[in-house]
């Protein structure tokens, strides 16, 4: 499944870029993260929950940044295992200063399987760009509140 | 009590409501899942989240260590019992070893892999949840023609090219046909993957006696007797220590003429544990593990004359056979083949089948099995010519029939078809819809811009399976009749019923014979210590063959009867009649009950006669039978939504002789409802990694009842001299028939917008898009993709 969008902060793009590599903002900011661990050079182990639709569960993951170009681009690798389903994620993401603000630009691949995909695979797309639409307005409130 | 006699009217061809719809709409009947037993155990399986990897570790101890779990097993225990089989057998078939639980490697999304067994079903399930196992994800492939393509993923490493096997077959002098053709009309015809959804999930019960070296194996199945021979084959158990008991089974449609990997597994849990133990499918598990239907990518060109003469056919099948062979799996389209002339005089015939292995559930048996296919694909080609040509679709149909002289006639695929008068339903449906005026409206409309079309097929279709050398597991069926010692009479069917009402034909027939009230007969099917043996139901063959087997077995006691009769009346010229033997020449008389307790009493027997009134019969059959019918839509087509209207719905259908006409309207009206849930609704999607996405019925659109159109049905009747009843069957006519009227229709009704051809199923979205004038061909994209 491709995933792809924009979304634009209020703020310049080396604030966005450097919000988006702090794991304790990550994990703020991550709709259902419930840690955020580092456990090697930009490699992190995550647990999130998730819900869709009628059934949600806890997922366990990696989370990997490669490919950084500081503050232009960086690319995302997510990878979770739950009780419903499994997920893995490979995504683009590019920042570019629009005004005072920054547009940042999305663009990967998902894959899920098991229950998840069985069940709930007319709503994975719109939960993902929620989650997405959310994660940016988190963003933005980490902005407002680290100033 | 005393049995009634005289009965004053024959109860065949009567409609005789069904005696088993009682306990069924008031729910009292006993199904698998209403077995309860002291100590009973629950078994929740462990199945692949993967469409293809491999176990790199799997860990099971925290589950084992859950309270209330007595036991889990992996693939590591089940090693040793046989494997899942593959009852077909083609030259050069490639048979993948089908461990019931897979020990290293698993193919598809569903594949098991591990059992818990716990003290409750919730408990198994939480359990279960515990299971840690690592996977090495690897490449899946889904789609049968990417499957055998180069490069695609193996979906097992010892067959890289995917191919299960390949199958040719040819009739006449194609060659010539297609030099000589004045027109050839080419096509691409999907028949999609089907999920069969009986009402009832599989499940199974295991009793393990271990003292008296006996397993009771509860299961619905429409096959007890071969499940017995196969099951204790894999577990290495003498057959007459396995008893398979088949209760109410709540609809089948081919996906329980099947043996399973969880029968062996709960034999074997419930041999390891010395304790009863139940499996009961979820209704996701039944999406994912059970077989599927259909899978065909067909490739059709068809030769013919100016006048519409077909000269002659060719097909390339591509089967999605899905990672495994299940029962029948390999030799479903090989019944396509048999079909693909359908009704019509073609001599010369070319068929491919290639069988292609996928990361997906495997296919197998499906309401029609391959001839569905076969029909649909025919159908469609010879509306398609019949454009080409511009003739009408009846002319077309009409010119190219097998005529009613030419039977028995035998086929360019090797069958010999037995009777038949093609034109008769034809015309019937014809009359009854009122085609010439609909044609003229049909005319007025499209001036108007509006979308209108009358779509007709006229199928053929193999039943009453079948001879034995012409089937896997042999094709006779059993019956014996018992009489009690009172007179009352018992009925014991090989064929095990799954819907079929066979506790009612059965009875009429028997009551006819035997010249008793049916309140005195009693039809016992679906237990192996009770029946001879049997074969099972399927391939529209319960009355056919089931049938004709106790009405053999009723001549052998009626004959007995007479003979003990005449003994008891000192007469010599006695006649059997309304379960009386009378005396001709005294009119002195017996009556059954007389009869069957001197019988049992044996105070004086007759001459080289045993004492009891018990007989079994075996009947084999010496050919097929050959139904056919026609089915006509008229559909109005919404512009705007693209949405379909049925306006009428004709079927008649020409299954031989009729015993119960509500019955046959039943079996028309489920086999229509199926017909048109593929045509129109259903379709089991994977996605590119293997996922089944319609993994529940938000996602796969099965009719409802407000969906269904007013079924307008009625009959011709031809009998068949295969058979003493000439019965033929009607079991899956219905859906047979259906789906190429349906596409016939509706492409007519957008023939105008220069439309040739539409896959199943026919959504309002694909056909939004083709009066939209966008392609035709265009995957149909899933909601979430247009948020």
């Amino acid at each position: 499944m491709k995933i792809s969008g924009s979304h634009t902060l209020q703020f310049p793009p080396e604030k966005a870029y450097t919000l988006m590599q702090d794991p304790d903002v990550l994990a703020r900011a991550i709709p259902g993260c419930e840690s955020l661990e580092k456990t090697g050079e930009d490699e992190y182990r995550m647990k999130m929950k998730m819900a869709l639709a009628s059934f949600s569960g806890a997922f366990e993951g990696k989370v990997r940044i490669t490919d950084q170009t500081p503050p232009q681009s960086f690319r995302l690798l997510v990878e979770g295992t739950g009780k419903i389903g499994f997920m893995r994620g490979n995504g683009l993401l590019k920042l570019a200063a629009s005004g005072a603000g920054t547009e940042v630009s999305y663009e990967g691949d998902a894959l899920v399987g098991g229950t998840m995909a069985a069940v709930g695979q007319r709503l994975i797309d719109g939960t993902a760009r929620m989650l997405i639409k959310r994660f940016f307005e988190k963003l933005g409130e980490e902005k407002a509140a680290s100033g | 009590m005393a049995t009634t006699i005289a009965k004053p009217e024959l109860l065949v061809g009567k409609r005789l409501r069904r005696r088993e719809d009682p306990r069924l709409i008031t729910g009292t009947a006993t199904y698998v899942d209403d077995i309860k037993m002291p100590g009973m155990l629950y078994a929740v399986i462990v199945r692949s989240p993967h469409a293809a990897a491999s176990i790199k570790s799997m860990d099971v101890s925290k589950a084992a260590q859950h309270p209330g779990v007595a036991a889990v097993f992996t693939g590591k225990d089940t090693e040793k019992v046989g494997p899942v089989p593959c009852g077909s057998s083609l030259p050069g078939l490639r048979v993948p070893h089908h461990y019931i639980l897979a020990p290293e490697r698993v193919y598809f999304v569903g594949h098991p892999v591990a059992v818990v067994v716990a003290t409750d079903r919730y408990v198994a399930k939480d359990a279960a949840d515990l299971i840690e196992i690592d996977w090495d994800v690897r490449g899946a492939v889904a789609d049968p023609e990417k499957a055998i393509a180069d490069g695609a993923p193996p979906v097992h490493p010892q067959w890289p090219d995917n191919k299960a096997f390949t199958h040719h077959q040819e009739g006449g002098d194609v060659d010539k046909a297609f030099a000589e053709a004045d027109v050839i009309v080419k096509q691409r015809i999907t028949s999609q993957r089907l999920i069969p959804t009986a009402m009832e999930t599989r499940g199974v019960v295991a009793e393990w006696r271990a003292a008296d070296r006996q397993l009771n194996l509860y299961s619905s199945t429409q096959i007890p007797h071969l499940m017995r021979s196969l099951v204790a084959q894999m577990l290495g158990l003498e057959e007459n220590r396995l008893r398979v008991v088949t209760p109410e089974v709540g609809g089948g449609f081919g996906s329980k003429l099947n043996v399973y990997a969880e029968e062996a597994l709960m034999g074997f849990v419930a041999m390891k544990l010395g304790k009863p133990v139940k499996w009961i499918e979820s209704r996701r598990e039944n999406f994912l593990c059970t077989i599927h239907g259909r899978g065909h990518v067909d490739y059709y060109e068809v030769a013919a004359k100016k006048d519409g003469t077909i000269t002659g056919i060719k097909l390339l099948i591509i089967q999605d056979l899905g990672a495994y062979h299940q029962l029948l799996t390999p030799a479903i389209p090989t019944l396509s083949v048999l079909m693909m002339p359908g009704l019509y005089k073609t001599a010369n015939i070319r068929a491919d089948i290639i069988g292609a292995f996928t990361n997906c559930v495997p296919t197998d048996a499906y309401r029609g099995a391959g001839r569905p296919e076969a029909t649909h694909g025919i159908e469609r080609m010879v509306d398609i010519l019949a454009a080409e040509l511009k003739m009408d679709p009846v002319e077309i149909r009409l010119k190219n029939f097998i005529q009613k002289e030419d039977f028995p006639f035998p086929t360019a695929t090797g069958l010999t078809y037995d009777t038949g008068d093609y034109s008769l339903p034809l015309k019937k449906a014809l009359g009854m819809v009122g085609y010439e005026k609909l044609r003229a409206e049909q005319a007025e409309k499209r001036k108007k811009g509006e979308l209108m079309g009358i779509g007709i097929s006229t199928y053929g279709e193999i039943c009453a399976f079948g001879p034995s050398p012409a089937t896997p597991a042999g094709g006779w069926e059993s019956a014996t009749v018992k009489i009690d010692p009172s007179g009352k009479v018992t009925v014991m069917t090989g064929c095990s019923p799954h819907g079929q009402g066979e506790e009612t034909t059965f009875a009429q027939i028997a009551a006819d014979e035997l010249g008793i009230d049916i309140d005195d007969i009693l039809v016992l099917h679906g237990d192996t210590a009770i029946v001879q043996y049997g074969i099972g139901t399927f391939g529209s063959r319960a009355t056919a063959v089931g049938g004709t087997a106790l009405y053999f077995a009723l001549q052998d006691l009626k004959a007995k009867i007479k003979k003990f009769g005449a003994f008891l009346l000192e007469s010599d010229d006695a006649t059997l009649a309304g379960g009386v033997v009378t005396c001709n020449k005294t009119g002195a008389s017996k009556t059954l009950q007389e009869i069957a307790g001197a019988t049992y009493r044996a105070m004086k027997l007759p001459a080289n006669t045993e004492p009891g009134l018990i007989a079994t019969h075996f009947w084999e059959p010496t050919n097929f039978t050959f139904p056919f019918g026609a089915h006509i839509v008229v559909s109005d087509i919404d512009r705007e939504t693209g949405g379909i209207t049925i306006r009428r719905y004709i079927a008649v259908d020409d299954c031989g002789n009729i015993l119960n006409p509500l019955i046959v309207d039943g079996q028309v009206h489920g086999g229509v409802a199926q017909g048109l849930g593929q045509a129109l609704w259903e379709e089991a999607v994977y996605d590119e990694s293997g996922q089944l996405v319609t993994g529940e019925m938000t996602d796969y659109v099965l009719p409802r009842a407000h969906m269904m159109p007013w079924i307008e049905s009625d009959h011709t009747t031809t009998p068949t001299p295969v058979n003493p009843l000439g019965v033929k069957g009607v079991g899956e006519a219905g859906t047979i028939g259906c789906s190429p009227a349906m596409v016939n229709s509706v492409v007519d009704a957008l023939s105008p917008l220069g439309v040739r051809h539409i896959d199943m199923p026919m959504t309002p979205e694909k056909i939004w898009r083709l009066v939209q004038g966008a392609s035709s061909q265009e995957p149909v994209a899933r909601m979430g993709e247009r948020l």
